[in-house]
């Protein structure tokens, strides 16, 4: 399907189902009730077909473009049925079972990961390891019966909610760095895990620290080869910068457009309107152009990491006009609606930190696009 | 144009910016049909040209050519069209009592003309240009900031009738919202071209026993010059393909913001050496902050569009997949 026919058939049962698919909790959810609407809109999309295009009919997709993707995260954002950030990690998970799992199990499990039957967690960071992610420690030993996994995650966004989690364990020696990395696929029932949700400062249980003590992993659920990991976690980064933030950019609109509507004009310098209204609509315009470019097949490299710098500083941007236009919701409010603007404030800090913080970007921009050799 | 043509295309345009300059320069455009290029393609012929004048901080007439071509006169490629005062979008014509008032800015081309075409806007709202002879005009030849781009500013109340020929209605906004693009690119060409000149001094100078690219203060400078310009470059193909002055003239605001961004980091790479009048910087910083004001400013139109904005209290949904 075409995305023009896509978003007219799109919108037009988005308006026919409104009631069903309305959120049931007023404003800022708890996590379990935002987790609960996002496995309803999931279940209900799926079966209606609509996230099943852009997707190989191989894992029970529709096939057709990327595009159809991601204007369907857009529209669910704009009509604020989901939350953009949790909504969209399937678009950086389903890929690495696409391109890493055995046929088999990739048919078996993305389904589920769509469909919102399951959530899945990307256990990549440890407490020693956020930047440099090539050193990280959480080990996996090769035994008769297969991995036994020891070590810890942290930071693992939704691992209290997860069946399964894409990880990331040294098999190499302990200095082998990027040499010596492998990628498994664990299911997070498996003995020997323990989740210990982490209360973020925006007030939510977002993100976990992930304990495995001897867990076994069977070999058939590696992905990739073996001690190749390090090009699993590379190969999926322009995922990470693609779909995924087409939607933060949607999330950003809605709530940029939402501030228009509720601020006092007088509170807000128009020409800092006016800079972060181009920021954000430069954004756009380059994610778009990321977006057709996935769509004709190419595929993505590092200049990707301009589309991440450009909704990072957007994102912020935009809830620093928040936090001066709607200052006393953001400060002392404590309606629904002010918790709501003031979580999103605080969650908007992370926008340069989560998924490679700004300066790693910057170090990527600097070596890959402007070629400027080693930086030692 | 396929990639094949676009790359002959865009040869074609190179060597001619760096065998001419001037009224040859125009010449050598015609000769090589740029001005057949602007009527079939115009986003092509306006995005490869204004990106490599603004690369090779060369002045031509093509702005003038952009504009009339955009406000509908057919002019032959002959004419030099009036632009607003510095800083401003209206039309620097205004009819009344009989008369046009006029206050503006123009080209280079205007050294080489006997006649300016000058659009004015009368007292219904509408826009009709006007041929006006040079020697009605006071003239002051502008020196300034950027002496190169050859501007002069005009000024003067004609009466209408034998000293302005009327040349027709003219579609004043469409022609702001192209000519706005065409400067977009003119700016993102000026803002590679110091980006390359930064960058190629960070490879070669060496202080304390290490090229300085490779400090990361210098490098974080660069790359933040990069994301300036890619997005620039980014917002003004959409604007394009949009197709309307709001979007024309944040993509023409956006550019001069990032050039000028791009401009700061890569003068502080560059230091001392860049700071001389031998070294080419200046000339492109000179060129950035006067073409930042033509048609508007980036600080005044992006206020202007914040105040839109608070006024309309919604954020208009661009850019569909
Ligand atoms: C909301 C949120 C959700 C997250 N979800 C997940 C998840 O689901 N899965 C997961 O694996 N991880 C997740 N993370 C972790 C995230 O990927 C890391 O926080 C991030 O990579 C940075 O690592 P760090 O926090 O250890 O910072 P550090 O690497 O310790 O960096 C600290 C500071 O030093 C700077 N710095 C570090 N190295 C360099 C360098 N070479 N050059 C210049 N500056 C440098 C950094 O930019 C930063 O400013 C999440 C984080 C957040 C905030």
């Amino acid at each position: 399907m075409e995305i023009d026919a896509f978003r007219a058939a799109l919108d037009e049962w988005l308006d026919e189902h409104e009631a069903a698919l309305a959120p049931s909790h007023a404003g800022l959810g708890t996590l379990d009730e935002e987790m609960a609407q996002l496995a309803k809109v999931r279940r209900l999309v799926y079966d209606a077909g609509w996230s099943r295009y852009g997707w190989p009919e191989r894992v029970g997709g529709l096939g057709g473009s990327g595009l159809l993707r991601a204007y369907l995260g857009e529209v669910l954002t704009a009509r604020d049925l989901i939350e953009a950030g949790i909504y969209s990690m399937p678009e950086v998970l389903a890929p690495t079972m696409i391109d890493f799992a055995s046929e088999a199990l990739a048919a078996e499990m993305v389904p589920k990961l769509l469909r919102g039957d399951e959530v899945w967690c990307q256990g990549f960071s440890e407490p020693g390891t956020g930047s440099n992610l090539a050193a990280l420690s959480c080990r996996a030993v090769a035994t008769d019966e297969g991995w036994r996994v020891s070590g810890q995650k942290v930071w693992t966004s939704l691992a209290q909610y997860s069946a399964r989690c894409v990880l990331l364990t040294r098999t190499g020696d302990a200095d082998s760095a990027h040499r010596g990395i492998t990628a498994l696929f664990v299911d997070m029932d498996s003995a020997g895990i323990s989740v210990r949700p982490l209360e973020t400062m925006h007030g939510l249980e977002e993100f976990s620290e992930v304990f495995f003590d001897d867990v076994l992993v069977p070999f058939d659920r590696t992905l990739g080869e073996r001690d190749r990991g390090w090009s699993i976690a590379m190969d999926l980064l322009p995922y990470e910068r693609s779909t995924s933030l087409w939607h933060r950019g949607a999330f950003l609109h809605r709530r940029f457009g939402q501030l228009l509507s509720t601020v006092d004009p007088e509170a807000l310098d128009p020409r800092r309107v006016g800079e972060v209204a181009q920021l954000l609509y430069a954004f756009r315009a380059r994610s778009r152009a990321t977006q057709r470019r996935l769509a004709m097949g190419e595929t993505l490299g590092s200049e990707t990491s301009i589309d991440k710098l450009l909704v990072s500083t957007a994102e912020q941007a935009v809830f620093d006009l928040v936090a001066e236009g709607l200052a006393s919701a953001v400060t002392i409010g404590d309606d629904a609606q002010s918790r709501r603007w003031r979580a999103e404030f605080l969650y908007s800090r992370a926008s340069t930190i989560y998924g490679g913080t700004i300066e790693i970007q910057r170090n990527i921009v600097a070596r890959r696009l402007l070629e400027l050799g080693s930086d030692r | 144009m396929d990639a094949a043509d676009l790359e002959l295309f865009e040869r074609s345009l190179r060597h001619a910016l760096a065998d001419h300059e001037g009224p040859g320069l125009d010449e050598a455009l015609e000769a090589l049909g740029w001005r057949d290029a602007l009527s079939i393609e115009p986003q092509t012929a306006v995005a490869v040209l204004f990106e490599l004048l603004g690369a090779e901080n060369a002045t031509s007439s093509a702005l003038d050519q952009v504009l009339t071509a955009a406000a509908g006169l057919d002019d032959e490629g002959a004419a030099c069209l009036l632009l607003p005062p510095l800083g401003r979008t209206d039309p620097p014509g205004q009819l009344q009592d009989g008369a046009c008032v006029i206050r503006g800015l123009a080209g280079s081309s205007l050294h080489h003309r006997d006649a300016v075409v000058v659009v004015a806007r009368d007292a219904s709202g509408g826009c009709v240009a006007l041929n006006v002879a040079k020697a009605e005009l006071e003239v002051r030849p502008i020196e300034g900031l950027d002496p190169a781009l050859g501007l002069s500013e005009l000024s003067g109340t004609i009466p209408l009738g034998s000293h302005a020929s009327e040349l027709g209605a003219a579609d004043w906004s469409a022609a702001v919202a192209q000519g706005s693009l065409a400067l977009g690119h003119e700016l993102v060409g000026a803002g590679r071209a110091m980006l390359e000149l930064a960058r190629s001094h960070a490879l070669e100078r060496v202080q304390f026993g290490r090229p300085i690219g490779s400090f990361q203060a210098v490098r974080h400078r660069l790359s933040d010059s990069l994301v300036a310009i890619e997005a620039a470059d980014g917002l003004l193909a959409a604007a394009w393909e949009d197709g309307t002055p709001l979007t024309a003239s944040m993509a023409k605001a956006f550019a001069g913001r990032s050039a000028r961004t791009a401009a700061g980091h890569c003068q502080q790479v560059l230091a001392g050496m860049g700071f001389t009048a031998e070294h080419p910087y200046h000339r492109y910083l000179r060129r950035v902050m006067v073409l930042d004001q033509l048609l508007g400013a980036s600080s005044s139109l992006t206020r202007q569009l914040g105040e839109d904005l608070l006024g309309d209290r919604r954020l208009p949904s661009l850019f569909p997949l």
